[in-house]
């Protein structure tokens, strides 16, 4: 017995001397431009350490350590397998203001973001979680100048884009364009951020790759992807006015065949505003939603990616007493990626997206469809490369299907079919000179209508400096609605289609400044922009007094100027700030009202502050706020007569918002944020005041399950 | 890639593309109720039972629809827009519906605060509150809204009933206007001293078109 003792006692000293046994490594941690990183992390489970003044580290381990993790602020996570080396040099690449991120939107082709010859603003998923937006509404709002989101009419959200309204934005998911619309905007709440890796912004025109409504800007949500075999996380979040926000992503796979569902409610009690009788708006709608997304990954290949995917959306809003207000979405599509050779790929793509609106009675229990809108989507691009150099060449049908509530009746739907061609070829003579061409042509069949649109746009490159020069050509084929509207506006005007409107045109030209500069301890990124459009035939409706009510119209000439500029800082220490601002002037011709509505400046400010002063807790400070100047505007008094105007002036504010974001234990993240912390309300509430009541609170906490089982 | 890999992967797509085409003009439509075919009835006659459900089509300003019940005919008249003449009104008639406006022919109402009929039945009536006649204005009964952006509305000079108008409460200092719903049980006693209740259940139609007057009613009732 004794002798057993003895035995068990050896072979747990030798078990501890085994495990205790250590060994030494050292590196070197810098960034991809190969600056040293001071303050790296160098991490296993059970210790670490971090890295010197000159991006130096040596680290004691015990010799069972298989996997040791390399993180700094500002930078991507990278996971090393240690083999017998024990030199390890490591470079991180920067996650946010990343100008080697590889960004898709201006050229339909991969490029770094430093290399577009299109100026391409960049949001990315680090981004995105401290601002805690749920949709892309929050989030633009509190991420880029130059853009708000109002009220029109019965509440429906409404976006201005440095002068564009909504149906001159093109929002595209993966590149895919969204069926629906309510008073010129898509619904916004579809847009989720659950799934979402980043977005892409090109402001300006861009029909000559994507067609009808890039006008004023494309505005591209691209889908996240997993790195990991598989994935789960929940998170919940809950705030003022009974605000819920729930959500499930499970990932499966990541190789050959892999799976991505997201699944997320959203729901808020009604929010009361004011008793004001002056006010346009006393209270906002309590409303809830549901939106499912699967997508399916199967490479047969190593030259072959093919996707599916499916979604559905959900939408009520109680916006009256005994009626509410429904909206659904079915989507899905197909798309194949063939790398053909190490210089040519193809793309096809067919998608599907159907957006319903209905009225459900509370009474009745019915629930009853006034519209629907269906896209059937076929899209093909090919890219050939020679050399440094890319030709693109595609061509696209759509057939776009409507049932409305606004049309005639006896005459409720109509339908039409989109085809179109591009070419666009992307030219780099040297390594410091970019050059871009494109040509595009349309047919839209319901107007029997052609549209020829082009751009050209050049870049130069020095070290840290580069310029961007470029044209644009934009245009918006008017909308099935807009042809054939018949609509009843509750007794007090009729409002008619025109089926002989034209495409409106808009031509912008742009000169973009960008400098980039990295110390030992920050990197700094400045951008200036300055751009002139010059639009025609705007669709817009007036009276028309032979019909004795509002008719759809073309518009005259019209100018919009502006100038963008944006600073990025990100210090090695973890802190890191941003500022945007933004102005806009709509010219107008002498002696004429001032009717646009358009805030002329714009600012928006982030300061964050991220540390991970141990290997199991870490957090953020974001203070993020936005600055939006008042406004004049003179209204025309009437409806049918635009002879009088009356001048109204819409006051400016300023909302900030505070977010302590915890890291613990690396799978559990609590988010405590407070909105509008200096308790802005405004007097009265218009259209395009902001829709707060003053400071509201929120509390979420995120799971990432599979991070759990991590070693 | 081998041939035979080629002509399965494009097969699969084949499949997956007739599986994923789905209705040219949309799906799912079986997600929603259909309400064409007379689902929304204008009664223009009606069998007047004791007790009953009535749905009155008053979606049209430039119209009254009278109801008699005592014998259960709706008779609608049309207002001119040009001399805001009424033709077509009936001889004899109990209340009549202009919208959400209701007036009664000489009779006088008052709202309980039962919001069910059985409660009125069992409880009977309020001995305590005071009845309310017809008033007449020149700024109520609103039979042109066309020239609302010019500031203006035109009215039919006419009488209602202030009480049983309480039915349903505009608020117009916001746009849209908020529509509320008094659901309350309204009596109204007739100029022969029989007592008729109504109770509002819905100002839409499941097409959440206004002016869509359902509710319930009891005539006569036993006291």
């Amino acid at each position: 017995m004794k002798n057993i003792l003895l035995f068990l006692l050896n072979l747990l000293v030798a078990v501890q001397t085994i495990a205790q046994q250590t060994r030494q490594i050292s590196g070197v941690v810098r960034s991809a431009d190969g600056q040293a990183l001071v303050g790296a992390t160098i991490s296993y489970d059970g210790g670490g350490t971090t890295t010197d003044v000159n991006g130096r580290y040596q680290l004691s381990l015990p010799q069972n350590v298989e996997k040791i993790k390399y993180s700094s602020v500002g930078f991507k996570t990278q996971e090393v397998e240690l083999t017998n080396q024990t030199k390890y040099d490591i470079t991180l690449r920067e996650e946010s203001q990343d100008l080697e991120q590889v960004v898709v939107t201006a050229t339909r082709t991969p490029k770094a973001l430093k290399d577009v010859p299109v100026l391409t603003r960049l949001i990315t998923q680090d981004d995105i979680a401290k601002v805690d937006a749920t949709n892309v509404q929050d989030l633009l709002q509190q991420e880029l100048p130059g853009l708000e989101f109002s009220y029109s009419m019965n509440q429906q959200t409404s976006l201005n884009m440095s002068g564009f309204g909504g149906n001159s934005v093109l929002f595209l998911v993966d590149g895919e364009r969204m069926a629906g619309e309510t008073l010129d905007n898509i619904d916004y709440s579809r847009l989720n951020m659950t799934g979402v890796g980043r977005i892409e912004i090109v402001k300006g025109a861009a029909s000559t790759l994507y067609g009808s409504n890039a006008v004023g800007g494309v505005i591209n949500l691209i889908s996240a992807e997993s790195d990991r075999n598989w994935a789960l996380n929940v998170n919940s979040r809950y705030g003022k006015h009974d605000e819920w926000r729930n959500g499930l992503s499970l990932t499966l796979g990541r190789n050959k065949f892999s799976s991505r569902t997201d699944v997320q409610h959203t729901s808020i009690g009604e929010v009361k505003l004011s008793d004001n009788e002056e006010s346009s708006l006393q209270r906002i709608y309590a409303n809830h939603t549901w939106n499912v997304k699967e997508k399916l990954t199967f490479r047969p290949t190593s030259d072959l990616k093919l996707t599916a995917r499916a979604g559905f959306f959900f939408r009520e809003r109680n916006s009256a007493q005994t009626s509410h207000d429904r909206y659904r979405d079915y989507s899905a599509g197909l798309r194949g990626l063939w790398t053909i050779s190490t210089d040519a790929d193809l793309e096809l793509a067919y998608s599907f997206d159907q957006y319903d609106k209905s009225d459900y009675s509370t009474v009745s229990h019915k629930d009853v469809r006034d519209y629907s809108n269906v896209q059937h989507i076929v899209r093909s691009v090919f890219n050939h490369r020679y050399g440094k150099n890319t030709l693109t060449i595609g061509a696209d049908y759509m057939r776009d299907y409507l049932l409305s509530y606004q049309f005639a009746s006896g005459d409720s739907t109509h339908k039409q079919h989109t085809t179109d061609a591009f070419a666009q070829f992307d030219y780099l003579p040297t390594d410091r000179i970019n050059l871009l061409a494109g040509i595009r042509y349309d047919h839209f069949s319901a107007a029997d209508q052609n549209s020829l649109t082009g751009k050209l746009s050049a870049m130069y490159k020095w070290d840290k400096t580069s310029l961007r020069l470029g044209y644009a050509g934009g245009f918006r084929a008017p909308t099935l609605k807009e042809m054939y509207m018949s609509f009843d506006m509750a007794s007090i005007f009729m409002i008619y289609g025109n089926e002989n409107l034209n495409s409106e045109r808009s031509h912008n030209f742009s000169l973009t400044a960008e400098h980039n500069n990295r110390t030992t301890h920050a990197t700094h990124n400045l951008t200036a922009t300055g751009y002139m459009n010059f639009v025609s035939n705007r669709i817009t409706t007036a009276w028309n007094t032979e019909l004795m009510g509002m008719a759809y119209v073309n518009m005259s000439r019209l100018r919009v100027s502006g100038f963008d500029a944006c600073y990025m800082m990100k210090m090695t220490n973890g802190l890191g700030v941003r500022l945007s601002y933004a102005f806009v002037h709509e010219h107008i011709e002498k002696g004429e009202p001032e009717t646009s509505s358009t805030r002329p400046h714009t600012l928006v400010a982030r300061i964050d502050y991220d540390r991970q002063p141990t290997t199991k807790y870490g957090f953020c400070v974001t203070l993020g706020g936005r600055f939006l100047s008042p406004v004049m505007v003179d209204e025309y008094t009437s409806v049918s007569d635009y002879t009088t105007t009356a001048s109204a002036e819409y006051p400016g504010y300023t909302i900030w918002k505070l977010t302590l974001s915890q890291r613990i234990m690396n799978w559990l993240k609590i988010n405590f944020a407070a909105d509008n912390i200096f308790n802005y309300q405004p007097d009265v509430y218009y259209s395009n005041s902001p829709s707060t009541s003053g400071t509201t609170c929120s509390f979420g906490v995120s799971i990432d399950v599979d991070r759990i089982f991590d070693k | 890639m081998n041939a035979s890999n080629h002509k399965n992967i494009t097969t699969a797509v084949a499949l997956g593309m007739l599986m994923l085409f789905p209705a040219c003009d949309g799906m799912f439509e079986g997600v929603y109720d259909d309400v064409e075919g007379g689902s929304d009835p204008t009664n223009k006659t009606a069998e007047i039972q004791t007790r009953g459900t009535l749905t009155i089509d008053a979606t049209a300003y430039t119209e009254w629809h009278y109801i008699n019940f005592h014998s259960g005919e709706i008779t609608t008249s049309t207002i001119s827009l040009t001399d805001s003449t009424e033709s077509g009104k009936p001889a004899e008639w109990d209340v009549a519906l202009h919208r959400y406006d209701v007036k009664s022919n000489n009779g006088v109402a008052i709202e309980t605060e039962y919001t069910t009929i059985d409660e009125l039945l069992a409880e009977g009536l309020p001995t305590d509150d005071e009845w309310t006649a017809d008033t007449f204005a020149d700024n109520k009964i609103t039979i042109d809204m066309s020239h609302m952006m010019e500031g203006y509305l035109v009215y039919l000079p006419d009488y209602y009933n202030p009480i049983l108008s309480k039915w349903v409460d505009v608020n117009t200092s916001t746009m849209p206007p908020i529509y509320t719903m008094n659901q309350k049980v309204f009596v109204v006693r007739l100029s022969d001293d029989t007592h008729l209740a109504l109770r509002l259940i819905n100002f839409m139609n499941d097409k959440s078109v206004k002016g869509n007057m359902n509710f319930e009613y009891y005539y006569p009732l036993p006291f």
